[in-house]
């Protein structure tokens, strides 16, 4: 049976950077009409059934609401709801436990984060509800709903339209605390707070999965010394401060601030950098995650045991030169 | 100053002007009070309507925009920002366009503003005034022309001032804005055009002090806003009959000028009051209440009521004509309480 | 927001402790029978309300809610009228006039708590008019909860606050419930920030159970009006520990739900935090429960040995002048 999950995460899009760097508003109703457009387009295109999260705000009952399907059969998960990104880890692991084929993610960088944590081999379908990722792409949700679909339905190879994803693990005093797709802060900043980090001052370290020039955030910081795409087998490691270089980087939306660069390098593959600053809060993925007490050693090692990722123009490219929508029209056609 | 002939909307006009030079504090606002904002007309420091009726045409040219707000068709909004600007520091006069439109900003008026002093123990003062269009004869049908200010006596720590000539309505107007208490003054629709002689300075007619309009001997006549008009009319030809009427107009229903009303019905034993609300738990009824229970002993007669019938105000010419106490009903109450 | 210090940081756990200790009291002393009519306790939300005012001064206003009782402490109002308020005391903060939910101190920028579900919104929207006419800095927060969300003054007001560009911001007291009904049931967009869009402004979520993330989030919105760029609305995520009112059967929360308060709750949550940073120590914070402890004492003791209103004064104070 074809089986895609779904994972919205309804408070993605909403944190502080509205105000302080005029961020988008990624409003949950907003959510929904994406999800129903997903929805659409996996009934559209064959799948049998497709599993989601369930959430405080309700995105899936909402976007089932009134919706017309054909023959997709949807379920909202079973799971205990925590109405936190714990939410999203233990969707991701029930849905890989399920054996579902590729599992579409709305939301930002952090809510992939979560995601990355449950999903095993799973390959994952990032639609950005925001402007301020890099992970997930500013997609069209019906396009996505059929690349995840095509995923499904085994009408494509998979080995050829995913890659796997970087990942930063990050130890301290030698024990794995989490992780992130994209970068690694280290931050003057107290407490977690309202999470964003959105001021340059009180950066002290980055370490970088990724730099990307067409981005936003540190990864565009780290693109202004070396473009590190997902396929690159590297990542970077930046110390913030004066003495060494300066950039002009688009640090979060309508942030286009100059930054001093002490000291950089590249981190390869299977690599690990050893931070040397003293933080009060390391950020994962743009957001302060984690409040650090007292002296403690923080060790960030880049993999490739990220998550498994659709490339969906990839996937459709793939599609179409296999004919699969004439294949796919014909079926249906009268 | 000279006194000149100027019309009630002008009187009203002129009030406010001479205040809000005055004193910086005075701000305007409400639907339209200037008009055309941020339109071309904006730009060109002019306005479009001047209020709905025109009755502050004129004021955004010399006070600006920031004084002379036109706002959203929010009431609960901008009048609880009124309330709100009074307690902390400004002097507004807000407009309900017409009063009919209270039911959407009712909480605002009677809840925050009319409660706040007492329920704060007396630190806080609320220096609003709130003008509100009234009355029927402008075939606006039932929702445009109620008149409704019982309703606003009703409820303690409101004051609710009924202008009915040019000069009082300018003098009135003056000593609600200089006023410490909320304010709600009620302009009549029909007596914006009606003119008199009006000075040309400021001055007060003071809140709470009814004006003889008539003196008189044989009955008196506690006329409302625009039926001191018709009160008056019906005079001069009841005096032709020889019965010498004389008109109180009490100018402001809260605080109610007693004394002034029990002194004339003590002098006339005679009363009639026209009142052109709704005859339940109306004005009227609550003064001829104070003469039942103040002057019982010097009254000849059973006190007359001429108010509107208990109905909304209908659109039909004839039907609303008819609906308005006039001076022929008033006339008719008269000779039946000095039969 | 690295730059916090020490004495804000006393400043934040006296008013959270003062206010905790003012309602545990209060819910005492009303199942007692010793407080009349009834009292909606904010106990629970106490790092909003001083998150917010830890930015404003004397001069600045706030507008409040029926569960006005921290709003009052943390914008400094004296704890002792206000027990003496509670009570009906001639001491009263408003002289008993007003009872728990009319508590005012326009001295202080206090703007009284309201019995009317949303009629603070177009107050705020007043106290910052003033500001703007008269060309101060001074700041308006506008309290409101989930259910006053619903009401169109609410909807009304941040329009207006919007196209006037007014100093003032709109902080929604997300408790999860209007008295029993859940906000899941009574709000079309459960997360009340995306509602700012609408209105032109920005709106964002914080845990309002983290006293940091409101300071943080209320100081960019506070220096945002005071530079004259206009409203901001912030959702403040919480919970209330004793329901809508003291003497709510709580039915409608569930075990976990319970338990979940406990977990989130914003003073152990400060204590710890601010031990294991080494920013304060336990002797301070001891000194400053001793101190709370003992000014409620002394409130309670004001309030119970100050005198009734005489019943002449049930007519003054209805107008300045009649």
């Amino acid at each position: 049976m074809s089986c895609v999950g779904i994972i919205a995460n309804p408070a993605s899009g909403k944190d502080i950077r509205r105000l302080v760097a005029h961020a988008s508003v990624f409003d949950n109703n907003e959510k929904v009409n994406i999800l129903q457009r997903v929805l659409l387009a996996l009934d559209a295109i064959g799948v049998e059934q497709v599993s989601i999260m369930p959430d405080y705000y309700s995105i899936g009952e909402r976007a089932l609401d009134g919706l017309r399907l054909s023959s997709l059969r949807a379920e909202i998960l079973t799971m205990p709801m925590t109405s936190t990104d714990k939410d999203s880890t233990t969707a991701a692991r029930l849905l890989c436990e399920m054996d579902a084929a590729s599992i579409i993610v709305l939301g930002g960088d952090g809510t992939n984060r979560v995601v990355a944590k449950g999903c095993g081999d799973v390959p994952i379908v990032p639609i950005s509800t925001g402007t301020n990722n890099v992970f997930p792409v500013m997609v069209e949700s019906t396009v996505a709903g059929l690349a995840a679909g095509l995923i499904a339905l085994d009408a494509v190879d998979v080995e050829a339209v995913t890659y796997r994803a970087k990942c930063l693990e990050v130890c301290i005093d030698g024990k794995l605390a989490d992780i992130a797709l994209i970068d690694v802060v280290t931050s003057s900043d107290l407490w977690i707070g309202t999470r964003a980090l959105w001021d340059p001052s009180h950066i002290l370290e980055v370490v970088l999965a990724r730099a990307e020039p067409g981005s936003i955030g540190l990864s565009s910081v780290g693109s202004c010394l070396q473009a590190l795409g997902v396929r690159d087998g590297h990542g970077m490691y930046l110390a913030f401060g004066p003495g060494g270089i300066q950039v002009l980087a688009p640090i979060g939306p309508g942030l286009v601030r100059r930054v001093s660069i002490r000291e950089h390098r590249l981190v390869p593959v299977g690599g690990e950098v050893t931070l040397s600053s003293d933080p009060y809060t390391i950020a994962l993925d743009g957001e302060r995650y984690i409040e650090v007490y007292g002296t403690r050693t923080i060790t960030v090692r880049l993999t490739r045991n990220g998550p498994r990722v659709v490339d969906i123009a990839r996937c459709m490219e793939e599609a179409t030169r296999c004919g699969v929508f004439q294949r796919l029209g014909n079926l249906e056609g009268d | 100053m000279a006194t000149r002939t100027i019309t009630y909307r002008e009187a009203i006009n002129e009030a406010i002007r001479l205040e809000m030079r005055r004193d910086p504090t005075v701000i305007l606002m409400g639907e339209d009070v200037a008009g055309g904002a941020s339109t071309h007309l904006e730009e060109k420091g002019e306005e479009a309507w001047g209020g709905d009726l025109g009755v502050t045409r004129g004021l955004v040219q010399e006070f600006g925009r920031s004084r002379v707000r036109d706002t959203p068709i929010s009431e609960s909004a901008f009048i609880g920002a009124a309330v709100g600007a009074a307690s902390t520091g400004l002097r507004p006069i807000a407009e309900l366009m017409f009063v009919d439109f209270f039911g959407v900003c009712m909480d605002q008026i009677f809840n925050q503003g009319g409660k706040m002093r007492y329920m704060f123990g007396g630190k806080a003062k609320v220096p609003v005034v709130i003008r509100t269009l009234y009355g029927a004869g402008f075939r606006a049908a039932a929702q445009h022309s109620a008149v409704l200010y019982s309703v606003f006596t009703h409820m303690p720590g409101l004051k609710v001032v009924t202008p009915s000539t040019p000069y009082n309505a300018k003098g009135l107007l003056t000593a609600a804005i200089r006023d410490d208490d909320p304010v709600i003054y009620f302009e009549h629709l029909v007596l914006l055009d009606t003119s008199g002689p009006v000075p040309e300075e400021s001055y007060v007619v003071p809140l709470g002090k009814a004006e003889i309009a008539r003196p008189g001997k044989d009955v008196t006549v506690v006329a409302i806003g625009r039926m001191r008009l018709f009160a008056m009319q019906a005079a001069e030809e009841l005096a032709k009959e020889g019965i010498d009427v004389e008109v109180v107009d009490p100018q402001t229903l809260s605080p109610l000028d007693e004394s002034t009303i029990l002194e004339s019905v003590k002098k006339t034993h005679r009363l009639v009051v026209v009142d052109e609300d709704n005859p339940r738990c109306s004005v009227a009824n609550d003064i001829i209440s104070l003469a039942a229970q103040q002057a019982l002993a010097y009254l000849d007669a059973a006190p007359q009521a001429v108010t509107a019938p208990h109905t909304p105000v209908p659109f039909s010419p004839p039907l609303e004509d008819g609906y308005i106490p006039g001076p022929a009903k008033i006339a008719t109450a008269v000779k039946a309480v000095v039969a | 927001m690295a730059e916090i210090t020490k004495d804000k940081l006393l400043w934040i756990y006296e008013r959270m402790r003062l206010i905790r200790e003012f309602e545990d009291r209060a819910a005492e002393l009303f199942a007692a029978g010793q407080i009349p009519g009834f009292v909606h306790l904010y106990a629970g939300e106490e790092a909003i309300a001083v998150g917010v005012c830890a930015w404003l001064t004397d001069r600045d206003f706030i507008t409040s809610t029926h569960r006005g009782h921290g709003h009052c402490i943390a914008k400094g109002v004296d704890v002792k009228a206000m027990m003496a308020e509670l009570y009906g005391k001639k001491t009263g903060a408003c002289k008993g006039k007003g009872g728990s939910m009319h508590i005012a101190d326009v001295d202080k920028g206090m703007l009284g708590a309201n019995g009317i579900v949303g009629a603070g919104g177009p107050l705020a929207c007043g106290a910052g008019l003033t500001a703007k006419i008269k060309g101060t800095d001074q700041v308006t927060a506008c309290f409101f909860g989930d259910g006053a969300a619903e009401q169109g003054t609410m909807h009304e007001s941040m329009n207006l606050a919007s196209i006037w560009k007014l100093p003032v911001i709109f902080v929604c007291e997300n408790n999860g419930y209007a008295q029993t009904t859940p906000s899941r049931y009574h709000c079309a967009a459960e997360d009340i920030a995306d509602r700012a869009t609408a209105y032109n402004m920005p709106g964002f979520s914080v845990d309002g159970t983290d006293v940091f993330a409101v300071y943080e989030a209320a100081g960019e919105a506070i220096a945002r009006a005071r530079r004259g760029e206009g409203p901001t609305l912030i959702e403040c995520k919480a919970f209330r520990y004793y329901g809508h009112f003291q003497g709510d059967n709580l039915s409608y929360y569930t075990e976990e739900e319970k338990a979940e308060q406990k977990a989130r709750d914003p003073i152990n949550k400060f204590i710890q935090r601010v031990l294991d940073r080494n920013l304060l120590t336990k002797a301070e914070l001891a000194e400053i429960d001793a101190r709370a402890k003992k000014a409620i004492d002394e409130a309670v003791k004001f309030a119970e040995q100050s005198p009734y209103p005489v019943l002449d004064e049930i007519l003054t104070d209805v107008y300045v002048s009649y």
